[in-house]
């Protein structure tokens, strides 16, 4: 059994809680055991802290880095925004001195060092590495097979993007969580733009939010143009975005969709054969009944 | 940066001077904005992939390749003073796509950090400052959701600075290293008394 | 080497001035070297070659300097060393102040060697008594603004030079005869025409063809800019002239296996590769009276193979046993071995003409040639790697190369155009320019392609045409129409109604149902951004070297650039040339081309090939091993090392010695380094001048 250490972030704890439940199991199912990382706090929101000072979001995600390094296990995380933090400042820190030195001069303050002894990794990554897990692992785990139902996969930005930073290959036409959608029973269904922003990072959410869910709005008509019966994704902020954001689009805009919108490790969860009632599917704002017809 | 033409007030606006001017232009502005950013918008050829590539663009004014421009020819005001500019969602699609291998989406992060040292800051990202300063958490724990956590089996706050508060101080002690605890307080009070 | 010459009477002139210190060129050199030390009598001239030196070095500090050192008889500076007043100092000093060698310090030698070596001439030296000093290229450029760092380079720049020079030693460059015949690899319109003018000069030349037919890209394109001629038409003629001109053996389905030899004396062997089928020719000659291939074509359509036709970028079949298309030279069926099944309908149908042999096997061939034309053209870059444009996934995106073949007359679609999803007419096409060009994300190519402009212009033409009520959108980030009747060419088409978008295309996507493309660009002019749908989207992919070519340079020795095109001698003054002597480039394989530069590229190169060819013999630097006969043992050891073959061991007076071939031997040291006797002396770059140098520069000016 892998063992990584887990950092939650703030949006699958606090408010899609069966997220944060269905990846310990899942992991579990598929060998990884997902260990609790004590004291972790928010990544922090690359969007907000970024474009405050990057040197208080380098300070304050060394701190996180370092919480991991004390225990001597890499990371799993299941957020793409907190990816972009923990990854991105992992790998900047790695690779510049300077900046190591001048966030380490700051951590000094509470005793901790920053070493680069950890590596980051997404938990969808490490479910579809064929060395972990691979997407055959995956499809041997099902239980519940989601056959007969459209699912759209959204990949959102921070975990592939900048593309030559990362290692995650095309961030035009990829495919590989299809598959791992695939491997669940579902028909992964390709719609117009699916590389689209969901509209949320860079503090636009908070900054303008009828110009966020517009964005949002337009991922929302190509969604429906392409008939699917949920959505799902690998971000706790995109799903927030497209969850709680038809609700707002509904009050802004008076468009309603009631397109369930379900994180990968939930509709995991639910191959596998855990309960609604186990993923909390009901605190999501948009209801996922629809989908869970055609599925339970 | 309009030259003053000693008109009647509303005529020195509608007339006023739209010329670029040399003395707009601040080198350092370039080469600070380059060295945050760790990107070279000095290299930018205006081809305006990047806008197209924009999910704001096509919904608002805002133009990430006018913001390269500006961070080219060091038009500091310009840039730093644009309300546009916080209207980047960092998708990092215009970085991906860059023919000159640009980052612009790191472009507009550095002008951002620079617009925050003028106290140019939108109020809700001082209010997540705010609020992991106290709690550890931008999105903090809340009743409904900790009734819905037990009722999973799990503790009702997670295994972070919500269960183990102790590690909240690191936190605050590298926010306020920053002093950002307390400029982040005095700016939303005086936008919001 | 056949010829190799034994004549030793090759002794220096000897000047009175230098009291015959100098040994003798090869007999004599290695029984005395390095001596007159106290007779070296070296000149210091130092250039200022305006500000580019004397911007950033003091002159007066260094020459004064030069004046101390050791064997420094006389040192002067001049503003352009290399003017014939320059030239005329050092001339006039060599005569005046009685001088054994000559430094100058200027610039690299391989800019300025050549002159200054004539000038040391001129005053009556031995021109191998030059040594230079290179102050600018390594010195005032590199240390702008450290003006005393750079003086101090200088200095010891001089001082390492003096130390050589006041060893240098007469040295006479050795003649060889050039063989009256050249190569041209690679026969698109660079090279045939590189082979027409070396053929017309009466030079016999063999023209190597890779694939079964010549013509090259050129004979792939529709139309031709500014002009908008026909492409095929005004080819095929010249086609035609190289199947029959009399000096000029062509030879198609070949490559380059080998290459020997130096200039004047290549030995290149080339693979004729199994083509299956005899020319008449060949038949002849084998006895088969009447018979061999007469391109009548009647194995094709027996033979049950298909396979997807390269000519016709794979979008019409061609049969295992084929021709690219009509018009080929030369006219001659080639089987495709990797595919054919040999069931031998084709044989049967042949008949007496006995044509085709399918157990024909690659034959290698050795051709004697005095020089060597490189003409390899390009390949379209494999633009999918852009996968924002969708090339390769989505149908309707072709590249430029594609769209050709796809309005030609004599084309897959018999030139109806038609975009590939549905065989539909397009009525809106848009025409993506630097598709890979100009990109610095290591993904694409950071150069102009150079004729992407001009060929897009014309594709717009091309649609006006031939589809009423077309419309076309060309997007730019800037025009590039540099060319004689270019600007104009781009007036005319912007009249017919082209649509300009000045921004690039970010990305383009696929309506799932129509198969329409929606291109998301900015209108950089108009400061908004565009979303368009079209019909067809052509990319006008960047071009890249041809893939045999980096093998086939390093046969030849040349060199090439970061981005794999091949490296001239010299951009500017020797764009032909290169730094391997004999060895020349035509068209596009230097770097991108349209045709009429790649055509003047190629008649350029083929008069810089005739050169040595009508000169009789060329001269070869006189660097070669020497071999001190009464120090050598006759281990034999460096005869194995030599990576030249040009070192053997001979009997002499009883012994065993190693004996140079001097015109084979290109001066490497690596013998000279190895000789444990110390018996082998490396000429104008022999261990005592070396020590002198390396001693100069450690102990620094102490005299």
């Amino acid at each position: 059994m892998r063992e990584y250490a887990f950092f939650l972030g703030c949006i699958a704890p606090n408010r899609y809680p069966g997220a944060e439940s269905a990846s310990y199991k899942t992991a579990e199912k598929l060998g990884i055991k997902l260990l609790d990382l004590e004291g972790a706090s928010c990544c922090p929101a690359p969007g907000a802290f970024g474009s405050i000072d990057l040197d208080i979001w380098y300070a304050m995600a060394a701190r996180n880095l370092v919480l991991a390094e004390q225990m001597k296990k890499d990371i799993a995380l299941i957020c793409n925004g907190c990816y972009k933090s923990i990854w991105e400042v992992n790998h900047k820190l790695k690779h510049h001195p300077e900046l190591k030195e001048r966030v380490n001069e700051v951590l000094k303050g509470i005793d901790m060092e920053f070493k680069g002894t950890i590596d980051v990794w997404h938990l969808a990554e490490l479910f579809y590495d064929p060395e972990i897990v691979g997407v055959q692992k995956i499809r041997d785990s099902v239980t519940v097979s989601l056959e007969g139902t459209r699912i759209a996969v959204h990949y959102g930005c921070h975990l592939m993007k900048p593309k030559k930073e990362r290692h995650f290959g095309t961030t035009e036409h990829p495919t590989w969580l299809e598959e791992m959608v695939a491997a669940l029973g579902a028909e992964p269904v390709e719609y117009r733009n699916k590389m689209l922003c969901c509209g949320a990072g860079g503090g636009v959410r908070g900054y303008d939010i009828v110009h966020s869910l517009d964005i949002t709005n337009e991922k929302m008509i190509n969604l429906m143009e392409a008939k699917v019966d949920a959505l799902t994704e690998v971000c706790p902020f995109c799903q927030l975005q497209f969850d709680r954001g038809q609700i707002e689009i509904e009050e802004k805009f008076g468009v309603k969709y009631g397109l369930p919108v379900l994180h990968y490790c939930e509709l995991l969860g639910l191959a596998q054969g855990m309960s609604p009632q186990e993923l909390a599917l009901d605190l999501h704002g948009i209801s996922c009944e629809p989908f869970l017809q055609k599925v339970l | 940066m309009a030259r003053t033409k000693g008109y009647p007030e509303a005529l020195e606006k509608k007339l006023a001077d739209t010329r670029l001017y040399e003395d707009e232009s601040h080198p350092e502005f370039t080469k600070t904005v380059e060295k945050i950013s760790m990107t070279i918008p000095h290299m930018c050829f205006q081809c305006g992939t990047c806008t197209a590539s924009c999910p704001s663009a096509p919904r608002s004014s805002y133009r990430i390749r006018k913001f390269v421009r500006r961070a080219l020819l060091g038009l500091e005001d310009e840039a730093l003073t644009d309300p546009d500019l916080w209207l980047c969602t960092t998708c990092y699609s215009c970085t991906d796509r860059c023919p000159r291998d640009i980052a612009p989406t790191d472009v507009i992060m550095a002008m951002r950090n620079l617009a925050f040292k003028r106290d140019i800051i939108p109020v809700n990202f001082l209010k997540t400052v705010q609020a992991i300063y106290t709690t550890g958490h931008g999105v903090p724990n809340n009743d409904v959701n900790r009734a819905a956590r037990k009722k999973l089996g799990m503790n009702a706050d997670p295994p972070t600075t919500h269960a183990f508060p102790q590690y909240v101080k690191g936190i605050q002690y590298i926010l306020d290293y920053y002093e950002l605890k307390k400029n982040a307080d005095r700016i939303v009070k005086e936008r919001e008394g | 080497m056949a010829e190799k010459k034994t004549k030793k009477e090759t002794a220096p002139k000897k000047k009175e001035a230098t009291k015959a210190a100098a040994p003798a060129v090869k007999a004599a050199a290695p029984k005395a070297p390095a001596t007159g030390k106290k007779e070296a009598r070296v000149g210091v001239f130092i250039c200022h070659c305006g500000t580019n030196i004397a911007g950033s070095i003091d002159i007066n500090e260094v020459e004064a300097y030069a004046k101390t050192l050791p064997d420094v008889a006389f040192a002067a500076n001049y503003q352009y060393v290399c003017s014939t007043p320059g030239q005329k100092i050092i001339a006039d000093a060599i005569k005046d102040h009685n001088l054994t060698g000559t430094v100058v310090a200027a610039c690299s030698p391989r800019l300025h060697e050549p002159t200054f070596r004539t000038a040391t001439k001129e005053g009556g030296l031995n021109p191998f008594r030059f040594e230079m000093a290179n102050i600018r290229e390594q010195g005032s450029w590199v240390h702008m603004h450290d003006r005393e760092g750079a003086t101090e380079k200088a200095k010891d720049a001089i001082r390492i030079a003096v130390a050589k020079a006041a060893l240098l030693e007469d040295l006479i460059p050795k003649s060889v005869p050039v063989e009256k015949a050249a190569i041209v690899v690679g026969a698109g319109v660079a090279g045939m025409q590189a082979a027409l003018d070396l053929a017309n000069a009466g030079i016999k030349t063999y023209l190597i063809e890779k694939t079964p037919s010549i013509g090259g890209r050129m004979s792939q394109l529709d139309k031709t800019f500014p002009t908008l001629d026909c492409s095929q038409c005004i080819l095929t003629p010249k086609m035609v002239d190289v199947g029959r001109a009399e000096n000029i053996e062509l030879m198609t389905y070949t490559e380059v296996e080998s290459v020997e030899g130096y200039i004047g004396n290549f030995d290149v062997t080339l693979r004729k590769k199994a083509r299956g089928v005899l020319s008449m020719a060949e038949a002849e000659a084998m006895g088969i009276s009447g018979g061999g291939c007469n391109g009548c074509g009647d194995c094709e359509p027996v033979c049950p193979v298909i396979k997807p036709n390269p000519f016709e970028m794979n979008m019409k079949p061609r049969k295992a046993i084929y021709i690219y298309h009509p018009q080929v030279v030369p006219l001659l069926y080639t089987v495709d071995f990797d595919s054919c099944i040999k069931c031998n309908l084709c044989v049967d149908v042949c008949g007496d003409k006995k044509a085709i042999d399918l157990e024909m096997k690659d034959e290698l061939i050795k051709v004697k040639v005095g020089t060597a034309i490189l003409a390899l053209g390009y390949d379209m870059f494999p633009i999918e790697k852009k996968d924002e444009w969708g090339y390769m996934k989505y149908e309707n995106v072709v590249n430029s190369l594609e769209f050709e073949r796809l309005i030609c007359a004599s084309g897959p679609t018999g030139g109806h155009m038609v975009r590939p999803s549905d065989g539909q007419t397009p009525k809106k096409v848009a025409f993506l320019l630097c598709a890979g060009s100009r990109d610095n994300t290591g993904i694409g190519k950071p150069y102009c392609s150079r004729f992407c402009c001009m060929y897009s212009l014309k594709h717009a033409h091309q649609i006006y045409e031939k589809i009423p009520g077309v419309q076309s959108y060309l997007f730019y980030m800037d025009i590039r129409s540099f060319g004689k009747m270019y600007e104009e060419f781009y007036y005319r088409i912007q009249d017919e109604g082209a649509k300009f978008i000045r921004g690039r295309v970010a990305n383009i996507l696929e309506d799932p149902v129509t198969k329409n493309l929606i291109i998301n660009a900015e209108d950089t002019l108009l400061n908004r951004p565009v979303r368009l749908e079209v019909d067809m989207v052509v990319l006008a992919a960047a071009v890249q070297p041809s893939s045999d070519t980096d093998r086939t340079r390093k046969l030849f020795g040349v060199s090439c650039s970061l981005d794999g095109w091949l490296l001239e001698a010299h951009p500017k003054l020797n764009p032909c040339g290169t730094t391997t002597a004999g060895v020349y480039v035509a068209g596009v394989c230097q770097g991108p081309k349209d045709i009429p530069d790649t055509v003047a590229s190629a008649e350029g190169a083929a008069s810089a090939a005739s050169i040595p060819i009508h000169m009789g013999e060329v001269e070869l630097e006189p660097y070669f091993a020497q071999c001190i006969e009464e120090k050598c043992a006759g281990c034999g050891m460096c005869v194995n090392l030599c990576p030249y073959q040009a070192l053997a061991l001979v009997e002499k007076e009883g012994r065993k010695v190693m004996e140079v071939t001097e015109a084979k031997c290109k001066g490497c040291g690596t013998c000279g380094g190895f000789c444990p006797g110390g018996a082998i002396w490396m000429q104008h770059f022999a261990t005592p001048q070396i020590v002198a140098q390396i001693d100069a520069f450690l102990l620094g000016g102490v005299k």
